[in-house]
């Protein structure tokens, strides 16, 4: 069948009418002529052509009928008659897109950072090719040390390519500009694994090494904008980068991202230079003390993960007892013989915040779904109801002879129609939701994004969700026309109260499950929600507000040694006099900042691995931690002093148990040449590495006897007021007293901590958001129901009343309906949370799935929203005046 | 939509479509003279009526056996040309071939009595 003819006879209607019309005139007058030829009179000849043709309307009729395309002009006819519907109604239809749109917007939102984040392939050839390497089982994870990398480099035989990188974050200058970059370092064959080709020059290659050629760096398309104004003379170019002059030789496409799914790297120089761009460190030759790279491989076409982690299980062993030469070396509670190195799909790149937000965001996701589904059943449920208005003319229509699957295909347009309209809205409201989640989620990263733009998985998700909307929304139609007797109703009037009970106790099911699930939701919400607040509550042991931290980078300096300990000194006291800063101090690490440093510990016979922090004199003082005995430190406990150290209560209670800590000695088991440490004072318990640990014990040592070349220490300021005009005074200070170091990166300790919850901080707003939404469209769904079944019952309560019913009762008699549906759905709802938030367990901090406050709470913000949303319709009834509604009928 | 079914079922309707693949198989023509010639071809023996003759014109076309194109008739009007299109070739190949061994299929058995 030639479809595409009949399509063109649909647009060209009148066209194929004309030519109709012309093709049997000229079979007319054909006939005529013939007759003419033959010798007919020209009457006879006109009755006789008449008589064989027959009437000409009813043939055009006949032959354009076979160019009609059925099914899509009462398609066409529907969505007409269903568009002149929804306009009819133009309340309802608000209704109806906005809680689609709302539903079908925070959808799309999760999923296209879903996406960004976990299933969208890296844009470079093959990406299914690439997969992440990691060490098993154990702490490191996904981090190597040199020699485990070279090791596998080496084995050529296995996989395309090996390749690995590192995130660097580059000083890069030039006369006055000073910035800081993130970029990567990364191996010989990474730019042939990835196998994308530059835009401009070449990509780094093997050859690449220090000493062989100038120091090479591949640009982002984005740098070269940036820093060159996109010259096209940028290869050959120099560039200052952590002081070492690197030469440009290439600049890589747009699109080019490397291979962390997150991370916007804006240049790339060989891993072989690390030595150089991380003076004072030196990682790259640090054997297997230092676990600082990430590494991929590129597999053989065809090669499937599970043919990459058996081969890499038969060469891990030689390869590992090759790098880690020491057999009794014990990393964590992993020794090395029971290492193996696995790998995992690389096809999405390698992320660290799909770590961190995986769990969240699928939970996130379930909460979303739930929503939709609520917004379908609340639209199912607003349809019945309004149904119910309509019975009469779906009744006449299969009266006069339409046939049920037609009047089905009507209303399912409709539905349909609906769907489409709120996907349409949601699709366009959801990228501002999703930048505005994806920014929330990168903002501890500089130089990271998630990438949410439209792309064929997200088409097709919301292909999909439109499609389950209608299926919910639609089926209530079929239900509707299929539940029988509907003539039976004609004949009964609109206004009969028998009318349409099956469809009566659907929409309380309808309702019912409405409740619930918002009280899942609500629940849910509640219990993260309540989380956030006692981490908040419950203190880290420290006052964080009003604390401000300066990060300093002092590797590319000149000062060290005793000159550095009196520059911080100094910097630290021209810093306390800054107006609004009460105190100053440094610290090596900041808490809750995801780093920590430990180190084993021992004292009075007990040994234990225990976090360190080094800081300066004042940082109890700044951090508000109490001293509870003995003295802070002192500028003047220098190296050439004895060693100093001061405990916090869970450690001095550990070591020392019978109390008085001050004054005794403890020692690092730092091999041979451990040192003993005067414990000089005991201050309170602080949180240190984790928000949902409890503060663990620790040590403190003094900067000023730290025997570290150049150390970078993080100053922490004790500040009153805003701290605007205080950060810009810092970083004048900093360029005038240290003006070859970066501008200090600057952070309130409020900040830090929000950050180190962000992704329990973004569930709980996006859950107790989902909530709010969950209520909103639970009262919507609760009020227009009863509002519409109410308006229905008018003339039974004008009877009622006219009998000598009492307003109040009539109130109550309309209340009635919807509380039982109300309190269904409640217990129902309990039961589902109850049972849902288990899977929360890991999420939540210090709060039970059965806190008993959350649940009475959401139970009762339930029955307030639940009442309002009833009191409405009831008393609008308690209004009827019983003479309007009985004449009404 | 079931064509077979209607071409192999309706001996009457087959049998006209047949009638005007072959009527086709050496020259575009109008629907006029498509019933001309099966009238003059079958020796006055079979008229096609109007009334059937430009729906099935019309359904082969829609079906992709025949095209059309406007043209200037030998008269100097304008009116509708059909042509076999390679499908309705091949279908009038088939159809012919049918048609002989169901006619001798049938005359056989006409013998018989």
């Amino acid at each position: 069948m030639r479809i595409w003819l009949r399509v063109k006879a649909l647009f060209r209607r009148r066209r194929l009418k004309r030519e109709l019309q012309e093709e049997l005139a000229f079979h007319q007058a054909m006939m005529r002529e013939k007759l003419m030829r033959s010798g007919a009179e020209p009457t006879e000849v006109q009755i006789s052509v008449r008589r064989q043709f027959g009437n000409e309307d009813r043939w055009r009729e006949r032959l354009s009928e076979l160019w009609q395309f059925r099914w899509l002009e009462n398609l066409m006819r529907d969505v007409n008659f269903g568009a002149r519907q929804l306009r009819k109604s133009p309340g309802f239809t608000a209704v109806a897109l906005l809680t689609l749109m709302l539903g079908i917007g925070a959808n799309a939102a999760v999923f296209s950072l879903i996406n960004g984040l976990m299933l969208r392939p890296l844009p470079v050839p093959h990406a299914e090719e690439l997969a992440i390497l990691r060490v098993k089982p154990g702490k490191y994870g996904y981090a190597f040390c040199t020699p485990l990398f070279r090791g596998l480099e080496k084995r050529t035989d296995i996989f395309r390519n090996v390749f690995a990188f590192n995130w660097h974050i580059f000083q890069v200058r030039n006369g006055s500009r000073n910035e800081a970059h993130g970029g990567e370092l990364v191996s010989g064959q990474f730019f042939q694994a990835l196998g994308v080709a530059p835009q401009l020059g070449r990509y780094l290659t093997p050859e690449d090494k220090p000493g062989r050629t100038d120091l090479a760096v591949v640009i982002s398309d984005d740098f070269w904008k940036t820093w060159f104004n996109q010259a096209p003379d940028v290869i050959g170019r120099k560039l200052l980068m952590d002081n070492v002059w690197f030469t440009v030789v290439g600049v890589m496409p747009q699109s080019f991202i490397g291979v962390e799914t997150t991370a916007r790297p804006q240049m790339y120089v060989p891993l072989a230079t690390e030595p150089l761009v991380d003076v004072p460190f030196n990682f790259l030759d640090s054997g297997y003390r230092n676990w600082w790279l990430r590494a991929g491989v590129r597999m053989q076409p065809g090669m499937s993960i599970e043919q990459a982690n058996a081969a890499l299980r038969s060469i891990s062993s030689p390869i590992i007892k090759d790098a880690i030469p020491d057999p009794n070396r014990r990393f964590g509670d992993v020794t090395r013989d029971a290492m193996y190195i696995a790998a995992m799909t690389g096809t999405a790149g390698y992320s660290l915040l799909r770590e961190q937000f995986r769990s969240p965001l699928v939970v996130v996701m379930v909460l979303c779904g739930t929503v939709l589904l609520l917004a379908c059943l609340n639209l199912a449920s607003l349809l019945m109801a309004r149904a119910a208005a309509r019975e009469r003319e779906i009744a006449t229509r299969l009266a006069i002879g339409a046939t049920r699957r037609r009047v089905i295909q009507q209303l399912l347009v409709e539905s349909m129609l609906l769907a489409l309209l709120g996907t349409v809205a949601g699709f366009v409201a959801a990228p501002f939701v999703s930048h505005a989640l994806a920014a929330l989620m990168t903002n501890s990263q500089p130089q990271s994004a998630i990438n949410t733009s439209m792309d064929i998985r997200i088409l097709l998700f919301g292909a999909a969700v439109t499609f389950l909307c209608a299926l919910i929304i639609g089926f209530v139609p079929a239900v509707q026309v299929s539940s029988g007797s509907l003539q039976e109703q004609m004949k009964q009037g609109s206004q009969s109260v028998r009318a349409g009970r099956r469809h009566r106790v659907l929409t309380h099911v309808l309702l019912a499950s409405e409740v619930a699930l918002a009280l899942t939701l609500v629940v849910g919400a509640g219990l993260i929600g309540t989380s956030v607040l006692r981490v908040y509550q419950d203190g880290f042991g420290f006052d964080p507000h009003g604390v401000l931290i300066a990060d300093l980078n002092m590797d590319k300096q000149p000062l060290k040694g005793e000159p550095l300990r009196l520059f911080y000194r100094d910097f630290a006291g021209e810093l306390a006099h800054i107006r609004g800063v009460k105190s100053a101090s440094y610290t090596g690490i900041i808490p809750l900042s995801g780093n920590s440093g430990w180190d084993d510990w021992n004292a009075n016979g007990k040994k234990e691995t225990l976090y360190e922090s080094l800081i300066a004199p004042n940082y109890f003082e700044t951090m508000r931690i109490p001293l509870f005995s003995g003295r802070d430190f002192a500028w003047t406990d220098t190296a050439s002093t004895d060693p100093k150290a001061i405990l916090n209560q869970a450690a001095a209670k550990f070591f020392f148990p019978n109390g008085n800590a001050v004054g005794q000695i403890i020692r690092d088991s730092d091999g041979k040449d451990a040192k003993s440490y005067e414990v000089i004072a005991v201050v309170g318990n602080t949180k240190y590495d984790g928000l949902r640990d409890a503060p663990p014990p620790m040590v403190y040592r003094a900067i000023t006897q730290n025997r570290l070349d150049k150390p970078s220490y993080t100053a922490m300021l004790r500040v009153e007021g805003k701290p605007g005009p205080i950060v810009d005074a810092v970083r004048d200070l900093a360029s005038r007293l240290a003006p070859d170091i970066p501008a200090p990166i600057m952070l309130t300790m409020d900040r830090q901590i929000d950050e180190a919850i962000n992704s329990m901080r973004m569930m709980a707003m996006l859950s107790i958001f989902f909530a709010v939404c969950a209520l909103l469209v639970t009262g919507i769904g609760l009020y227009g129901t009863l509002a519409y079944s109410t308006s229905r019952r008018t003339s039974e309560i004008g009877i009622r009343m006219a009998l000598g019913a009492q307003r109040g009762q009539v109130a109550m008699l309309v209340f009635r309906e919807n509380a039982v549906v109300a309190l269904t759905g409640s217990v129902a709802g309990l039961v589902i949370a109850l049972l849902a938030s288990r899977a929360l367990v890991a999420l939540l901090y210090n709060t039970s799935t059965r806190d008993v406050p959350v649940l009475v709470v959401s139970a009762l913000l339930l029955a307030v929203t639940a009442s309002v949303a009833s009191l409405l319709p009831a008393l609008q009834a308690a209004r009827v005046e019983p003479m309007t509604a009985i004449r009404h009928e | 939509m079931g064509d077979m079914e209607e071409l192999s079922g309706d001996l009457i309707q087959g049998t006209l479509e047949i009638l005007i693949l072959k009527a086709l198989v050496r020259d575009a023509m109008h629907g006029y003279g498509v019933a001309e010639w099966i009238h003059q071809t079958s020796q006055q023996v079979l008229r096609v009526e109007e009334g059937a003759l430009y729906p099935a014109l019309h359904r082969l076309e829609l079906r992709g056996l025949l095209d059309s194109q406007w043209d200037t008739s030998e008269n100097n009007r304008r009116a509708k040309y059909y042509q076999l299109t390679a499908e309705g070739k091949k279908r009038l190949a088939a159809e012919s071939q049918r048609w002989a061994r169901l006619s001798s299929a049938l005359a056989f058995v006409m013998q018989m009595s």
